[in-house]
């Protein structure tokens, strides 16, 4: 405390400085608060304000590629921007897959992500656009479901749950908020599935993908889809179609989560490696022939070569 | 007579010759002989060494490069062997020039040179030194051995005029005539490589002036040799010049070996 | 939204281009065949910069020909796809490079099997046994990983090429509309009315 009374005992500005520089050398005599925030006195201690840059040779550069002014002026970090999560509707309920991979600009931020979001034992949401977004409000919704049975003394209908979220973001348009997110779950009326996204859209329908892999899941999911799928199959199409966009889209990957939706609320089915489905298929699980995925796994010692049957030795083909 | 028209290789004689590129053909027809022979499943290639001199350090090369001398033989590209017979200085720079027009080839297109296309690109400048004034026509004539897909084993021929024509067995250099006519007399369709390596070393023995061939220890002459067929593995073709100490077992196989005349003194 | 497709089966590759001539936001013409036949057993389909396609494609085309009539036999698949890369890569540094997309399948008589290039503009070139440019990659891709056999028959090919240009019309904005499609097999070039 001695040393404080002295620091300010004195009006001249340049001792004042030399004796917080000597005290910031000196960290025993600043209290535990003043830890890390230089209390205040970051500036006076250090002799002149500056200003923390990348260490990278263009850091203007560098700070373009990691936040995302295009999204919002005010220049937030990316991410989460390359995503596959998928959703669809049949006869045996609600199949939800998606991927676990986040990406920063070209960077994987982590493969192990939980991109379904558990708002209650009956409604599930996925995960695209911003990570914090999506978790931050639908848990928030899950507070609002809860609330809702407390009040009305009946689970929440997956529509009515959707359209909250949906009026909620709606709220924040233009402030930066990124989601694109399927509402999934069983209510009174069956298995339903909702898009909701920050634009303030929300559409009913049987089958969506959202994401940047989502081009690539489509391909195999609607070629697969139908209303009469038998519980297994929409499990291994889901998979099959997470896979081909976490093979096609670098922005995708690593492992895929897989939740079936019936009338007793939503069940984890598993999680799978992606790489492991390409060369060896999901492991034995019901609906799966247990072999790769992959293109070249599934055509090995195929040829398009069409030699003449009439043809002597081939003498070479070069 | 011919004095007026030869001095220059562009103009033709009142008889309508090219008299340079004549005289050009003429110093072939003393070089070390060539021969090639088109074989049902490859092609061979022997040549005739002219050993200057006893004292001649022929160490350095004897392993060298892809096997043999390199003095006759050469890889044009890595599906063309190419056999020379005239000046070796001027031989040397066609081999050059050969070998990038193949790897240009290679380049531009990602596939080995058709073997009649390699030939054309020598012979287009062969002949552009028969015509533009004040240069003299390369003393040199070519066998092409090689293979490509669209017409398989392939043998070829040009001259210093820049003709070319494809032969199944043909030769070049001195003798070439006496070579030709055995070849012709022996030559069957469907000739293997087994026994065109037979023939040509026989029809080679038979043109070239000492009796008995060797490799390097025969001094008078040797023996330069080469097949190229399809590696049975990779149905790439395969080129191989043959080394001495190859050429000398392979003459022992075919009876036509030199008696090593040191071991017989001392047997005797 | 310029779409081209190429899938290779046993003993074929049938390439399809769609036929819209677009400049902005309006179509100029609808028949338009962007599939070119380069040799008697070769076919590239090219999309990209207009004016660029036509004039670059015209150009390889006339080169090809070139080829053929100096040796007597066209060059092959491969070396062909070579030297229209290299024509690309070349382009590429040079003060106004070809913004053109290519596939370039043929067939090979010589080893009796064909072959499909994927070219881009910057002059990469990879070989593949099915191949998309433009928007119709991101669908039709993984849709052949799990749907392509390498053995198909001619019409099971084209129920695989149908596919792709179903799932192109049911999720992509703008759709192509009609395409060109033709094939290339050890019997030549023929065009195919889907």
């Amino acid at each position: 405390m001695n040393t404080l009374v002295q620091r300010f005992s004195t009006t001249s500005a340049q001792s004042e400085i030399n004796k917080a520089k000597a005290l910031a050398a000196d960290d025993q005599d600043f209290d535990d608060f003043a830890w890390g925030s230089e209390a205040g006195f970051g500036t006076i201690a250090k002799g002149v304000p500056t200003f923390s840059l990348p260490a990278v040779p263009d850091p203007r550069a560098f700070l373009r590629l990691h936040t995302d002014d295009h999204a919002d002026p005010n220049c937030r970090i990316k991410i989460q921007h390359g995503t596959t999560t998928l959703a669809f509707r049949f006869k045996g309920g609600v199949i939800v897959a998606v991927d676990s991979r986040a990406t920063a600009g070209s960077y994987i931020a982590s493969g192990t992500v939980k991109k379904v979001i558990e708002i209650n034992p009956y409604l599930l949401g996925t995960m695209a656009g911003g990570a914090a977004d999506c978790q931050f409000w639908e848990t928030y919704l899950g507070m609002h479901c809860r609330l809702h049975e407390l009040r009305n003394r009946e689970r929440i209908s997956v529509s009515a749950a959707s359209k909250y979220l949906s009026n909620l973001v709606y709220n924040y348009k233009g402030m930066g908020l990124s989601m694109g997110t399927m509402i999934c779950g069983w209510d009174k009326t069956g298995p339903s599935v909702f898009y909701v996204d920050s634009d303030g859209t929300r559409l009913k329908g049987n089958l969506f993908s959202v994401g940047s892999g989502s081009t690539h899941a489509y391909g195999v999911l609607d070629q697969g889809y139908h209303w009469d799928l038998s519980d297994e199959d929409a499990q291994e199409l889901g998979r099959r179609s997470i896979y081909a966009a976490g093979h096609r889209d670098a922005y995708s990957g690593n492992t895929c989560n897989l939740y079936h939706i019936k009338e007793d609320g939503w069940h984890f089915i598993g999680n799978y490696d992606i790489s492991k489905m390409h060369y060896e298929g999901p492991g034995n699980v019901p609906g799966s022939e247990n072999v790769g995925y992959g293109y070249d796994v599934r055509v090995v010692g195929r040829s398009s070569a069409n030699p003449p049957p009439s043809a002597p030795t081939p003498v070479v083909a070069a | 007579m011919a004095r007026r028209y030869d001095s220059r290789t562009t103009i033709f004689s009142p008889e309508g010759k090219l008299y340079q590129v004549e005289y050009a053909m003429e110093a072939i027809s003393h070089a070390g002989t060539v021969l090639g022979l088109l074989a049902k499943d490859g092609v061979v290639l022997a040549a005739e060494k002219k050993v200057t001199g006893k004292l001649l350090d022929l160490s350095a090369t004897k392993e060298g490069g892809y096997g043999g001398s390199g003095e006759k033989i050469f890889l044009l590209s890595s599906n063309v062997i190419g056999g020379l017979a005239g000046l070796t200085a001027d031989a040397n720079s066609l081999v050059n020039f050969a070998r990038t027009a193949a790897q240009r080839h290679l380049l531009a297109y990602d596939e080995d040179i058709p073997v009649e296309l390699l030939a054309q690109r020598l012979c287009d400048m062969k002949q552009g030194y028969t015509q533009f004034g004040g240069l003299r026509p390369f003393g040199v004539s070519l066998l092409y051995a090689g293979y490509d897909p669209h017409y398989q084993f392939q043998l070829y021929r040009s001259d210093p005029s820049g003709n070319y024509s494809g032969w199944k067995a043909t030769c070049i250099g001195a003798n070439n005539g006496t070579a030709q006519s055995l070849l012709k007399q022996e030559y069957k369709d469907d000739i293997e490589v087994k026994d065109a390596i037979g023939l040509a070393l026989r029809t080679m023995s038979k043109t070239m002036d000492s009796t008995t061939l060797g490799s390097e220890k025969c001094r008078r002459s040797a023996v330069e040799f080469a097949v190229l067929t399809l590696d049975p593995v990779t149905g790439k073709p395969k080129a191989k010049i043959y080394r001495p100490a190859e050429i000398d077992l392979l003459l022992e196989k075919e009876g036509l070996a030199k008696k090593d005349e040191d071991t017989e003194m001392k047997a005797a | 939204m310029e779409t081209s497709f190429a899938i290779t089966g046993k003993g074929y590759v049938i390439v399809a281009a769609d036929t819209t001539a677009s400049r902005s936001i309006i179509k100029m013409k609808t028949d338009e065949d962007k599939v070119k036949t380069l040799s008697p057993h070769l076919l590239m389909a090219y999309s990209g910069e207009p004016g660029d396609t036509v004039h670059f494609a015209e150009y390889v085309e006339r080169n090809i020909r070139l080829y053929q009539i100096r040796n007597l036999y066209p060059l092959r698949p491969s070396a062909a796809a070579a030297w229209i890369r290299r024509a690309l890569a070349t382009s590429l540094r040079s003060r106004s490079p070809y913004s053109v997309n290519l596939l370039v399948g043929g067939y090979d008589t010589a080893s009796h099997d064909p072959h499909l290039y994927w070219i881009d503009f910057l002059g990469t070139m990879t070989e593949v046994p099915f191949a998309a440019h433009g928007y119709g990659a991101y669908f039709a891709l993984s849709l052949l990983d799990r749907y392509h056999d390498p053995e198909a028959s001619l019409e099971d090919g084209l129920i695989a090429l149908k596919r792709c240009i179903r799932q192109v019309e049911e999720r992509l904005v703008v759709t192509p509309g009609k395409y060109k499609v033709k094939v290339v097999s050890k019997d030549g070039i023929q065009e195919i009315d889907l």
